[in-house]
């Protein structure tokens, strides 16, 4: 009992530390170890990590990232789905923000895993470009993201660069698309994308039989709900 | 640690769990259930929120915690796997469920002798351990009236008592009665894939679903929020085990439900008898709970599991193995999927419930001529959402781009804004074989949060009449998207050997002791007050989604214990 006891502990820890992971980011990472929560702190230390504070791209961080992850991050996510006018992209969700908070919080499992991601992204295009990922001009950041995608990136250990690639593909389209209550979607710039009215609690018969594109203002996010006269019962 | 006794223990609390409950504590039977997650209640599922339900599975078991691992064979190391598509809470998977109520076909119960009949011997895959069931259609119909009309089912009979009637499916098998409830509203998806399956000669309905589409037993219906499969419904109108059994457990007063209890032993004595079952509680202290019968019923894995983790000197294969079929036979759906997507109109299919919404049945089970097709049974085909969710983060993991458009960047960007809202997907949910060599284990090096071996499965559905059903149905499916209008056709991804939705199988139910788990009353041959009464017993799976078949068969058990088995316990079969 004794032994069960002590087994059982040691691993309600390692699962509090690795609770609560994405379907698709776990897909690719498996079972990962939480970092050592002293290796976090060292790495922190030095960081200006304020919440809430501007970074020069605009976007916020400060839960988790350091400024230059957080701009390497932001500088990724935004090829990944780029703005253009009338089309929100990365940076007008804040898709940065969402990892960030993601990264402090829900996926603090995953820590190391976007540090070493982090490092060996720079690694490659220093050895590859001379320069790091956010000097790159978008065309050879989009031969990088490429070159991780199909995993032919060199020196990616762990995270594989496939692996990497596909983490930040679900963390950027989460980022985009989850509630604005998760700091993404800012002022439901992926719904409004993609044209979903978030959270309606109902659709109508005439709802049902439109064949145009529903347009009934307003969208719906949680924060909304919270805050409505009646709420929806 | 607490000790107490009850006439009936029950381990998991979801489809079957909740019917045995109702119906055993009715009688006047003591009830212990024992469910490993929390009971929550309809105003818990009040937030739509997508990230939390779908994308990170807050109603299903956290891989992490409550691993599974799966292996494509025994060659390779199995890893966990990410998506666990049962539930893990009071209700189970009809929490979250997608609400598809099928009654399988007179031929699904017998599908290895329908074969034989048809197209001789040779057209099974030697391999393949396709088995008859012990029980028929004719058996089952009575328990499957009950489960529609006490839960509430909506749909549209396609044969009444053998008689044909338009607008339903004329595939199905007799039924006594309609349906309780009309067929849930279409929405567009429905209305192009009915379109597009008539013009083909095939014949579309609306799929049953475990949904209200009226008011029902004091329950609200359906307001086609769309934040279905994966959610718990915000009005209590997906008719859960949760909203429906769960009370009437309870208003028996001989019902108790203790959450947060993971059973982690079934007990026996040395006359081979269970004596009750032995749980972890939320605080981790080790409990137990002696009763007269023992009633397993959680997902696949844990029957399994559970029994080989029993073993004894006297069952020292595990527990009910003394046929050495435990763990074998494992089955899961696949989905192939087939894109249809539009430039001239919006299709909206966020809209209304999310999964496989319309269906036609022309190339399921039987229905069809196999002859020279190079492969037996078949599929489901439906219209819905990319993975039967239809919100935009599912949306973005799910739907794969036509060839030629990359999964990044800003033509994936303009892909997604423009197609969201204006596509459909046809999903094949295919009938693959029970095959032996697809089993549950033991796994040696992974461990759940109480320190017990993860289940592990092995299995992998890339087998020659599987692969040549697929590509069947993609060309079928393609079919049915060119009829229906599509500007763009395109077939998606298919799995790279893992198991879908629906594991099946792994305590097989058969006549004979030496080749099945248990009878047809999902009682173990060899310890006779000792039930798995769940999907674990199939021996074939059908095409069709198993929930109702598994609540049928919770009624039809609940009957034999109550009318035989309690005033003469023993064999029931």
């Amino acid at each position: 009992m004794a032994k069960h006891d002590a087994s059982r502990r040691e691993f309600l820890v390692r699962a509090a530390v690795g609770a609560g992971a994405a379907a698709g980011a776990a897909a690719s990472a498996g079972l990962v170890p939480g970092a050592a929560a002293q290796d976090q702190m060292s790495h922190m230390e030095g960081a200006a990590s304020a919440p809430g504070q501007q970074h020069p791209s605009g976007s916020e961080h400060g839960a988790f990232f350091n400024h230059a992850d957080a701009a390497t991050i932001a500088a990724f996510t935004e090829r990944l789905m780029p703005s253009a006018p009338g089309k929100p992209g990365a940076r007008d969700a804040d898709v940065l923000n969402y990892i960030d908070l993601a990264l402090a919080g829900a996926y603090a499992e995953l820590q190391d895993f976007y540090r070493r991601g982090l490092a060996q992204l720079e690694a490659y295009c220093r050895a590859t470009y001379k320069e790091p990922f956010v000097r790159l001009n978008p065309e050879q950041q989009d031969e990088v993201i490429t070159s991780l995608e199909n995993g032919k990136a060199t020196g990616f250990t762990y995270p594989s660069a496939r692996e990497f690639f596909n983490t930040l593909r679900i963390h950027t389209m989460e980022g985009m698309f989850a509630d604005p209550l998760y700091g993404g979607n800012r002022d439901f710039a992926g719904w409004k994308l993609v044209g979903f009215p978030g959270a309606q609690a109902i659709f109508t018969p005439t709802d049902l039989q439109s064949t145009q594109a529903f347009t009934r203002e307003p969208i719906v996010g949680l924060q909304t709900i919270a805050k409505g006269p009646a709420g929806r019962g | 640690m607490a000790i107490e006794k009850t006439d009936i223990v029950i381990v998991g609390m979801g489809a079957v769990g909740g019917i045995l409950a109702a119906e055993l504590g009715k009688a006047g039977m003591k009830v212990v259930g024992l469910e490993r997650g929390p009971r929550l209640t309809t105003a818990d599922f009040n937030p739509h929120d997508e990230l939390r339900y779908f994308q990170r599975q807050d109603l299903r078991p956290n891989w992490k915690r409550q691993p599974v691992t799966w292996r494509a064979n025994p060659s390779v190391r199995a890893r966990p796997m990410n998506v666990l598509n049962y539930g893990n809470q009071a209700g189970g998977g009809t929490v979250h469920y997608g609400t598809l109520s099928w009654r399988m076909h007179e031929d699904d119960f017998r599908a290895r002798s329908q074969t034989i009949e048809k197209y001789g011997a040779s057209a099974i895959p030697q391999d393949s351990s396709l088995a008859d069931w012990p029980v028929t259609y004719a058996d089952l119909e009575p328990y499957y009236d009950r489960a529609e009309y006490e839960l509430g089912v909506s749909g549209k009979a396609g044969n009444l008592q053998g008689k044909k009637v338009d607008g339903g499916n004329p595939f199905e098998a007799p039924r006594n009665r309609d349906y309780p409830l009309p067929p849930l509203l279409m929405d567009q998806s429905g209305v192009l894939f009915a379109e597009g399956a008539r013009k083909l000669g095939y014949h579309p309905f609306s799929s049953p679903r475990a949904i209200i589409s009226q008011p029902y037993h004091d329950r609200a219906s359906c307001t086609y929020c769309g934040f279905c499969q994966a959610f718990g419904c915000h009005v209590g109108a997906k008719s859960s085990i949760l909203v429906t059994k769960l009370p009437e457990a309870d208003a028996t007063g001989n019902f108790k439900l203790i959450t947060g209890a993971t059973c982690h032993h079934v007990n026996t004595d040395n006359s081979g008898r269970a004596t009750g079952v032995a749980y972890y509680g939320p605080d981790g202290s080790d409990n137990t709970v002696e009763a007269e019968i023992v009633i397993l019923a959680p997902f696949i894995y844990d029957n399994t599991r559970l029994l080989l983790l029993s073993k004894t000197d006297k069952f020292p294969n595990g527990l009910a193995n003394s046929s050495g079929q435990l763990g074998k036979h494992v089955m899961a759906h696949i989905m192939a999927k087939v894109f249809a997507a539009y430039d001239d109109r919006y299709v909206n299919i966020y809209m209304g419930p999310s999964a496989q919404k319309h269906t036609i049945d022309d190339f399921n089970a039987d229905n069809f001529d196999h002859s020279g097709l190079g492969f037996i049974r078949g599929a489901q085909i439906s219209i819905g959402p990319a993975d039967l969710e239809a919100g935009p983060i599912g949306t973005a993991m799910s739907m794969d781009p036509p060839p030629g458009t990359p999964k990044w960047g800003a033509a994936y960007r303009d892909f997604l804004g423009k197609y969201f809202t204006r596509y459909g997907a046809i999903n094949a949910q295919t009938e693959n074989l029970a095959y032996a060599d697809q089993t549950i284990d033991l796994d040696p090096e992974v461990r759940d949060q109480w320190g017990m071996p993860a289940p592990r499965v092995t299995y992998d559905w890339r087998r020659p009449n599987e692969r040549a059903r697929v590509e069947f149905l993609l060309q079928k499916m393609e079919g049915v998207a060119h009829a229906m209008g599509a500007t763009q056709v395109w077939r998606g991804a298919l799995s790279p050997g893992a198991p879908g939705a629906h594991h099946e199988g792994g305590t097989r139910m058969g006549n004979d002791p030496k080749t099945s788990v248990v009878n047809r009353y999902g009682q173990t041959w060899d310890i006779p007050n000792l039930f798995l009464i769940g999907s674990s017993t199939f021996p074939s799976m059908s095409g069709f989604n198993p929930t109702l078949t598994i609540q049928a068969l919770a009624y039809m058990s609940a009957d034999a214990i109550l009318k035989r088995y309690k005033s003469k316990p023993g064999p029931l079969a």
